[in-house]
Order: structure tokens, then sequence, then C-alpha cells
């Protein structure tokens, strides 16, 4: 089995599902081709049973025979060990195929997410194709994991054809037109088992949701009431759910029942037809054992041919979906001839008029909070200004340069920063670039030592995922200490203290102040606190910065700037 | 907010779940049994195949007529027929109490889960709880609907068929119980190692989701720091150990199926050889070797199945353990029946601590004067938030007391307690259902002219009417969702229908954006219209409206007055004023007069109605 995950999954083909697949398959040759002989050995060593049995029978019992007797159940016990080993080998190779196919499909998947990155965050609804997507990753799987038995199915079937044929032309025919017919009758019920199945799965679904949607809420349920109104719908649903099972049941009942009926039928007709042969000696006892074994024996790799096709059917719309995912593009179009980053410069948006000069630490105060974010993706290069407008940095624009280049220079801290799941050290310095000191000087600067020490093993401790075990302040203090730790020569924050409290805010605003010294720092903030500590403050109204100075001047000379400022509704 | 989250729900233990099942199970009484019964029916129905094919050869070999093995043919096509009409009876009963008893298990849980102790819900938070929601309830599913089922059936079917192969011929049968030593003792190994392995395969998948839904999420981040080959490492990680727990659990299958698989065609060769041997010398006839020999091939099915199941029981049985042990959390409060004399609500030497030795709050003393507004303001980690905690009666307080009209609020009946004092936090959940559910669940008994006229008090009643439906629109998720602002709003009327005299506002505006931020300050003010409020303060705008300020540090509340008194005061709530007006450090000397004209926003009280005109 080959060790995952895959140092490098490749480059898939995304003409088509049909396609992919075959990119899938073909990465995984050696290990199909395992499972298909062992899958192969497996199936025929059942289908030998009854063959043994019946010679057994014929040669030892009713031939009287001990040494043959004892040859025959020398052979079935062999034909049990071989099987036993082959099942053992033909299930590893199903497992290795299995993962092998779903892990493969798992990092195609993440490797795009993380390529797509901000993309994705852009488009919201591609995070749900994305995510199920991943589910997906399972149904592939399964296909591959099944080609082992599919190939054990056909050669056994064919070679119980050929020993039945052989041995009963007429019987033989009964068994193997009987088997399909079979099978095709059982069709039939399984679609209004599905159907009720589907809709089954559905109650059930929202029965869960609405299950964590009370939990989720549970602290608005218990602090204002209404847990009885609550469970009673939830019963009220539960019940539903409970019906809908037993009409499931009352379907799925008679198609186990018809799983008993439609074989063991076929099984009496043969006997009945097979004992009547015998009586003419035109069959052996032994044989017509061994054909009450074969008709029980197909029935199997019938089974499994059903099976088939609802997985393939299944894994061509899972591939489907997948390659929906694996051939998006990002968004922002990469330069085929980046120019190299300037040093140093001032940075300058022509769609709203505003630059800060190196070195500078500027705070916009944005009339509408959406403007800021505006302006804050420009300034990062997650979005292109439109048309003749630009941003540019030491004159060059953004558009000229690599994208990779831009973000190690221009580090923007959006209104709604990530934390992931880890270690906090880990979280505030992802790239192991900083030393103790420097964190420490960070969480310092962040004003988010609280936050450290309300995590048991403070910045060795863990993170759940989101870091949902913190505040919503001490999340974003956490997330401000990072993006600061990262020293990008440029850094934008957009509203990094919206959920403190004023105390810390103030003290954030110096420390900011003296963290980024020299170095260019934009904050987008209507926080007096933040921008009394500026060396300018911005005003940004309908896109356009329509005022520029020293926050308390504005504050007393400037009334559009006061209202929002102070949030003055008066003068507004 | 420096809570620990380390409160983790308590787990039953194994006699606690076997109790529990065995009520489950007995409260089923005569239903259960008539189901035992039909499986019976169905596995010795089942039986007849074997037996009467072994009669066939045994006469085919003597020499016998046409008629006779149509005769048995026509008594095994009844007996095909009966069993089948009997597996459709069973499947269904035992389906129809599985479900029965499912459904039973899943509302027992939610009824502790919504009567769990407030400090426990505080405390706790709910990811531990969503697990046992969803992914317990589920696992239970998968026991209840088919383990449990397939078990029995296995049971039945295999007792049965060894009990038939030993009345058939007990000499010709007897060999085979070599194989039962090996089979147990090799299914004893595996289960012993399975369980933790598949429980690992699950928490190892689940984890391997969060990473892709962070990565998907996180992708602004992610873009932003450089953090695109961290998070394919992490997602490769993830697929490491997916792979470790596969192998594991494939490691141990391939100890056991070996064994199993053997032990399955031995007893066929025993009954062959021992039998054909018994035979030749006379002992057993041709139909009893036969008929043995298919019993035990028969076999195979219900002993595989019944291994098979095994694990998927024991990871039921854990899960069980998970959802009964909600039921263990002692109840944090009791009633005393005690009723308040007046609405004052008091703190007196208060001292509170989540872990022990860690005191949060340190000898707190605070007299609520009814009607008044109080801004609690202070630095992060100063106790604000577990203080108004404390005083909407959520937690007990450690030392001291928090009443209401002389009575300790943890000693009132929870209803009687959301009538006194109510928290508001920042966390608006929108419940799935109608915007009247919604609200409802204040005051069931509300009809939607009350409804609409709460809605009004609070400005919220001309975007609840623009919705499709109105009152009735489906929000949450899975229907409309609400903005932030309008998520507040619902949460706001709730409080006006829930009508308590006292409410603790905990940062309850702090994250909307501003203009939002305004809108709901308006909402807010018609709320606390005629109430008593104590408001955890981000914005310095509301300490000033306030009645009094009182600024916490360390657990201690270090500043209490007036906004003016604190201002004339010069300490440090001040400093921040004055920083927050741009006029220069305190240092510069006491600002009692700092307020500059043009701000007069009453943040509020609907007071003065010319300051709403945007």
């Amino acid at each position: 089995m080959r060790v995952l995950p895959l140092a490098d999954p490749g480059v898939p083909d995304v003409r088509s599902p049909i396609r992919f697949l075959i990119w899938v398959v073909n990465g995984q040759r050696a290990t199909l081709t395992g499972g298909m002989i062992f899958g192969i050995i497996w199936m025929c060593g059942q289908a030998t049973v009854p063959f043994v049995v019946g010679r057994g029978i014929d040669q030892g019992i009713t031939g009287h025979s001990t040494s043959a007797l004892l040859t025959w159940s020398a052979v079935l016990l062999g034909v049990g060990i071989v099987q036993a080993a082959s099942g053992v080998s033909r299930h590893r190779f199903a497992v290795a195929n299995w993962l092998t196919g779903t892990f493969r499909v798992e990092q195609l998947l993440t490797r795009q997410a993380a390529r797509l990155g901000a993309t994705l965050t852009q488009r919201v609804q591609l995070g749900d194709v994305v995510s199920s997507a991943t589910t997906d990753a399972g149904y592939i799987g399964n296909c591959l994991d099944i080609t082992a038995r599919l190939a054990g199915s056909i050669v056994s079937f064919i070679a119980v054809a050929i020993i039945m044929l052989s041995t009963s032309v007429e019987l033989g025919l009964v068994v193997l037109i009987g088997v399909p017919v079979l099978m095709l009758l059982i069709g039939p019920l399984l679609r209004p088992l599905h159907h009720r199945q589907t809709e089954l799965r559905a109650s059930v679904g929202q029965l869960t949701n609405f299950g964590a949607d009370t939990v989720a809420g549970l602290r608005v349920l218990r602090g204002v009431g209404g847990e009885r109104e609550f469970f009673t719908r939830y019963q009220a649903r539960s019940q539903d759910v409970r019906r809908k099972g037993v009409s499931v049941a009352a379907v799925g009942s008679i198609l186990d029942a018809a799983e008993v009926l439609l074989p063991g039928v076929f099984v009496v007709l043969v006997t009945w037809l097979g004992a009547r042969l015998a009586i003419q000696n035109k069959l052996t006892v032994g044989q017509l054992v061994s054909f009450y074994g074969y008709a029980a024996f197909l029935l199997a790799p019938m089974r499994i041919a059903t099976e088939v096709a609802d997985k393939w059917t299944r894994g061509l719309v899972a591939a489907k979906r997948i390659l929906r995912v694996l051939s998006l593009q990002p968004v922002l179009a990469q330069t085929t001839h980046p120019v190299a980053v300037p040093r140093d410069g001032d940075l300058t948006d022509t769609t709203s008029g505003f630059t800060v000069r190196s070195g500078e630490f500027v705070v916009v105060a944005a009339a509408e909070p959406s403007q800021a974010s505006a302006l804050a993706d420009r300034l990062g290069r997650y979005v292109d200004p439109d048309g003749e407008q630009q941003v540019l940095f030491g004159n060059v624009p953004l558009t000229a340069m690599a994208l990779d280049d831009v973000r190690a220079t221009i580090l923007v801290s959006d209104k709604d920063p990530r934390l992931f799941a880890g270690t906090l050290r880990d979280q505030l310095d992802p790239h192991r670039r900083a030393s103790v000191a420097d964190v420490d000087d960070a969480i310092d600067a962040a004003v988010a030592h609280d936050a450290v020490e309300s995590i048991p093993g403070g910045l060795d401790g863990v993170l759940d995922e989101r870091a949902l075990g913190l505040s919503g302040g001490q999340r974003q203090r956490i997330a401000l200490a990072r993006a600061l730790l990262a020293s990008a020569p440029v850094l934008v924050l957009d509203e990094p203290t919206s959920a403190v409290d004023a105390y810390t805010e103030a003290r954030i605003a110096d420390t900011l102040l003296a963290y980024r010294a020299g170095k260019t720092t934009i904050v987008l903030s209507t926080s007096p606190l933040m921008l009394d500590r500026a060396d300018r403050a911005l005003l940004l109204d309908n896109d356009r910065i329509v005022a520029d100075g020293r926050h308390r001047e504005l504050v007393s000379g400037d009334a559009r700037y006061r209202s929002v400022v102070t949030r003055d509704e008066e003068s507004a | 907010m420096s809570t620990p989250n380390s409160a983790l729900l308590p787990v039953a233990d194994i006699a606690e779940v076997k109790a529990y099942a065995s009520t489950l199970i007995r409260k089923q009484g005569r239903t259960a049994t008539g189901v035992l019964v039909s499986y019976a029916l169905a596995g010795i129905t089942g039986l007849a195949g074997p037996r009467l094919l072994g009669d066939i050869v045994g006469a085919v070999q003597k020499g016998t007529t046409r008629a006779h093995v149509d005769r048995i043919a026509m008594i095994l096509a009844g007996f095909v027929v009966a069993q089948a009409i009997f597996v459709r009876l069973a499947r269904y009963a035992s389906s129809v109490i599985a479900e029965k008893v499912f459904a039973e298990l899943r509302e027992e849980f939610l009824r502790k889960v919504i009567s769990l102790p407030l400090s426990t819900v505080e405390r706790a938070g709910t990811g531990d709880l969503l697990t046992r929601m969803t992914s317990d309830i589920d696992a239970m599913s998968r026991s209840v609907r088919f383990a449990v089922p397939e078990v029995m059936i296995a049971i039945a079917t295999a007792v049965l068929t060894l009990i038939a192969a030993f009345i058939t011929a007990p000499l010709v049968a007897l060999p085979c119980l070599i194989v039962f030593p090996l089979l147990f003792l090799a299914t004893r190994w595996y289960l012993k190692r399975a369980p933790q392995g598949y429980l690992r395969e699950r928490r190892v998948y689940s984890h391997m989701f969060a990473g892709i839904t962070e990565t998907l999420e996180g992708g602004r981040t992610i873009d932003a720091l450089g953090l695109r080959d961290k998070r394919i490492r992490r997602g490769d990680d993830d697929v490491r150990r997916a792979y470790v727990a596969e192998r594991y659990t494939l490691r141990l299958r391939t100890m056991w199926y070996p064994f199993t698989e053997t032990a399955y065609v031995i007893p066929v060769v025993a009954a062959l050889l021992v039998g054909g041997l018994l035979a030749n010398s006379g002992h057993a006839s041709l139909a009893q070797v036969t008929a043995v020999t298919l019993y035990f091939q028969q076999l195979v099915d219900p002993v595989d199945r019944l291994l098979g199941w095994l694990d998927e029981l024991q990871v039921g049985a854990s899960s069980l353990a998970r959802l009964v042990g909600v039921g263990r959390v002692p109840a944090d409060r009791v009633a005393t029946g005690a009723q308040p004399d007046g609405e004052q609500l008091r703190a007196d030497g208060v001292h509170f601590a989540y872990r022990t030795g860690r005191d949060v709050l340190h000898g707190i003393d605070l007299d609520v004067r009814p009607g008044e507004r109080i801004a609690m303001v202070g630095p992060s980690g100063a106790g604000k938030s577990t203080l108004g905690r404390l005083l909407a009666g959520i937690h007990g307080p450690g030392d001291g007391s928090v009443t209401v009209g002389g009575v300790p609020l943890v000693d009132l009946e929870i209803e009687q307690l959301r009538r006194e004092v109510a928290l508001v936090t920042q966390e608006h959940h929108v419940f799935v259902g109608s915007v009247a559910d919604n609200l409802r669940l204040a005051k069931p008994s509300a009809d939607d002219d009350q409804l609409r006229s709460v809605l009004a008090s609070i400005d919220a009643l001309d975007w609840v009417t623009a919705l499709p439906d109105g009152l009735d629109t489906m929000v949450g998720s899975g229907g409309l969702i609400l903005t932030p602002a309008q998520a507040q709003q619902i949460a706001l009327a709730r409080l006006v229908l829930a009508d308590p005299h006292t409410l603790v506002l905990d940062e309850a505006t702090s994250l909307l954006d501003p203009r939002a931020a305004r809108r709901l300050e308006r909402s807010l003010a018609a709320v606390v219209e005629g109430r008593t409020v104590i408001a955890i303060a981000h914005r310095l705008h509301t300490a000033h409206d306030a009645d009094r300020v009182a600024v916490m540090v360390g657990g201690r509340i270090v500043e209490l007055g007036s906004h003016d008194e604190l201002i004339a005061k010069g300490g440090s709530y001040a400093d921040l004023w004055a920083s927050w007006h741009g006029e220069g450090p305190a240092s510069s000397g006491p600002h009692s007069s700092g307020r500059p004209v043009s701000l007069s926003g009453q943040h509020w009280t609907p007071s003065d109605p010319s300051s709403h005109t945007d």
C-alpha cells in the first residue's frame, strides 16, 4: 500500500468526469490490479465449495470410499484456507484503493481551496460547493473499492456457468437465466424504498438541525424562556421522523421478505428440477447438492453488480461536482512579467484620492463601514479598482507586481480575521520567524495578555476550531497581535478594536503607534481614541477622501467629520 | 469572559447505561415479546431447506417416485413462503419498536438539554452538547435502527440453525463445536481494540472536515498572511492521521478475519468428513449428512452479521453513555419559595471564582436603585461580564450575596427570575422558525397584535412587515437570514415580552457597525424605558448618559459615581474621557467642564425626540 498522504497528488485531468476518473484509476493501477486478482481468487473459492461438497458426497459417501472422502474434505479445507487468505488480501487491497482514491482527491481539494484563498471568501456560494465536494471524495473511493469484488463476481459467475452447463444444460440455463431475472424482479421494489428513504433522510436532517439550533441558542432559551414550546416542537418533529421511519420499514420489510422469498422459490425450483433429473439418473445426488449451492451462491455476484451500478453512478455525479471546484480559477489576474516591489514608497489609491506617505500612521474614518472595507480591499489588491483607476506603491501599480509580493509587502487585516485551530504560538507566528521577545512585544502592543492567559497552557495552549473558546474581543486582539508580528512594510487594519472596550482601545491606540513607529500603518476606524493618535486623520465619504488633518482640528473645524466620529446626530 | 472551558459535561457509567437501556426495552413489554416470537418463527421456517434437501437426497439414493419429490418440493415452497411472511412481520414490528425507542431517547435527551442549569449552559459552551446532539444521536440511530435488530436476528437464526443441526444428527454436528473457542478468543481480542479504533477514525475525519472548513472560510486570512502552504500541510497532516487510524483498524481486521473465515469453513469440513465416515459405517444417513453440511454453510451468514455489528453496538453504547450523562448535571439552585419584596437589586461583599482559589471578583458592593441606569466600564478581564452574570442570577456568588427585594437571586424559580432580571448579550441567536415563533418564546400567550405592537415600540415593525410573509416569515438557518441588527432587535422584542424590571446589558450593541448600532440604540432606548439597567459598556457615550458609572479594575469597583462626579475626581475615567474627546492627556488637569456642546446624544433615553432625526 502506498503511504499517504502523497507527496504530490499530481495534476488532475479536469476535462470531463470520465477523464478525471480515468486519471484517478491510472494513479493506482497496481493496487487496483492486486485487488482484482485476489477478488477473483476469493470469489472463485466461494463458488468452488458447492462443487467440492457435491464431489465428496458422490465419491466419498455414495461411493463408500473413505480415501475419496478424506481427499475431498482436505480439498474443502484447502479451499477454505485459500478463501480466507485471499479474502483478507482482497480486503486490504480494497481499503488501499479506497484510501488512495479518497485521500488523493481530498488533497487536491485542499490545495485548490488554499490556492483560491480570498476568491472563495468573495464568492460565498462556492463554499458550499467545496464542502460538498470534500464528502464527494469518498464516493470516488467507493468506485475504486468495489472493483476487486466486481472482477471476482464476473469471473466466478462465468466459472459457475461453465460448470453448470457442462453438468446439465437444462438446469444450467434455468440458473443462468433465473438469477438475473430475480434481480430485475427485486429492482422495482427498490424505487419506492429509495424514495421513502430520501424523505426519511430529509426529515432526520431537519430534526438534527432543529436540535443543533436549539443547542446553539440554548443561552437565549434558558435566558428568556420557551423551553416547553421548544420541546413540543421537537417532539412533533421527532414523531414525524418516527412515522416516516415506520413507513420506510413498511416497504423495507417487504423487500426483506422478497429477498427471502424470491431466492427461496428459485432454490426450490432448482432443487425440484434437479431431483427429477436425479431420479432419471441424469444427475448424481452430489451434483444435486452442488446445484442447490450454486443457486444460492450466484445471488452474491448479482448483488455486487447492482452495487457497482449504484456506486459508479454516484461516483460520476461526485466527479462532476469535484471538477466544478478543481477547474475554478482565482479572480485576480496574475501578471506575466511582474515588476519588483519597490523597497519603500507612498501608497496611493486614485479612486478615493487617498495617499499615505512612507512611515506614516494614518487613521481613516469612513461614513459607511463598507466603504472603508472597499478601500482596504483595493489597497491590498483583493479587488482591482474600476476602469482607469489604480493603486500605486512607490509609483508602481499593484497590478504590475506579483500577487505574492504584494501580499508580503502590504498586509490587510480585514474586519473578520480568522484564527485557526492549533497552538496559540503557531497562530501568532505561523511562519516561525519571530523570537520569544518579538512575540511578547506584539502581545503587549495588542494588549492581548489576558487572552493569552485565559487559554490553559498560555502560548503553548491549543485553540479550538475558530478559537470559539475566546471572547470576540480576545479573538480580535490575538488577530491584531498576529498582524503586528508579521511586520509587513505596510499594514492596513480594518476596525481592529470594534469588539474591544474603550479602556483597552485607548491602550491599544498608544501601543500600536509605538510598535509601528517608522512603518506605514493605515487604520480604518471611527473611534476618537484611535483618530487622536494618528499623524493624520482622514474622512472617507462617498468613496472620496473629503477631510485630511489632525483629529482635534477636524473635530472642531469639520462638521461632517464630527458627525461621523462623535456620532453626534444633531449636526448630521 | 475568562471562563475556563474545561467544564465538560458528565458521561454516564456502564451500570447507568445498562439500567437505562433495560428500562427502555422493558417499557416495550408485549410488543418486544411479539417481535422475538416472529423472529424465532422466521428462523425456524428457514431451517426447512437443508433438512428437506437432505430428505430428497436420501430418497433419490434409495430410489423414489416423481410424486414424492414433487410433494417435498411443495412443502419446501410452503416453508419458504411462510418464512417470507414471518420475516416481513418481524422486520416491520421491530422497526416500529426501534423507531419508538429511538424517538423517546432523543426527546428525553432534548428535555434534559433544555433544562440544564443556567450556570452550566453559560460555562460548558455548546460544542460538547452539539456533538452529543448530532454525532451521538446519529450513532445511536445506527445502533437502535440496525445493530440491535440485526444482532437479535443473527443470534436467533444462528442458535436455531445449530439446534436444528443437532436435532438432525447430533454426532455429525458435534465436531463443529471445536471452532467456538477459536471464534470467541479471536473476536474478544478484536472487540477489545476495535471500538476505540473506529471512534478514533471518526474523530480524525471530523478533524479533517473541520480543517477544510477553516481553510474555506478563512480564505482571506490565508491569502493575507501567506498561509497557503501551511493549510496544505494541515490538510496533509489530517490525511496522514486518517491514514494511520485506518491502518490501525485494517491491521485489526487483518488479524481477525482469517480466524473467522477459517472458523466458518471448519464445521462444513467436519460435517462432511465425520458425517461421511459415520455414514459409511452405517451410523448416519446420507440425508442427515447432507442436511447438517448445508446447515453449517447456512450458519455462516448470521454469524458473520452478528460479528459485523458487535463493534457498532459498542460505539452505540458509548454514545448512549454521553446522552444519558447529560441528565447527571446537578441542579445549580433550589428555589426556596421566598418572594422578593420590591425591585431593589443589591450586591453585598460578593466574591466569585470559576476555579477555586482564583477569585475573579474581590468583594463587590453595589446598590442598584430601581429605575437607575448604571454603566460598568473598565479594561478587559476586570470582571465586568462576570459581575453582570451574577447580577442576572446566572451564577450564585461564592461569598456574599446578590439579592432582589431581599431574596437571593439563586433562591428564585427560574420563571420568576426571568420576570425580575434578564441578561442581554452580544449573542443574538435567531431560532429556526417564524418571526412570531421567535418572539413567542418569551410569552407563549401573546397574540399577533401584541407582537406587532411590541415590534412597533422598538422600531422594528417596518422591516418585519416588509418580509415576504410578515410575522410568519421563516427565519434562522435554512430560512431568511436576518442582519445582526435585525437579530438583535428580535432579541430586544423578546425582552419586552418577557418584561423583567431589571436588565443587564453586556456589550449588547458593540459588534454592530455604527449605523446599525445607532438604530439599535433607539430600539434599546424603548426597551429600557421604565426599567433598571446595568450596562457593561464598550462605548463611552453609553457611560456618559448613565446615571452612575462604575469603573471596574481587577475584580473591584474602583470608581463609582455620576459622569460629572468622576470627571471632577480626575481618576482613570476622567483620563479616558478626555482622551476620547481629543482634549489632550489628563495630566493637564481635571476636565469637569470638558464636555463639548455638540455632544448631546441621548443614546438610551428617548426623552429628547429631537435628537433622533436621521
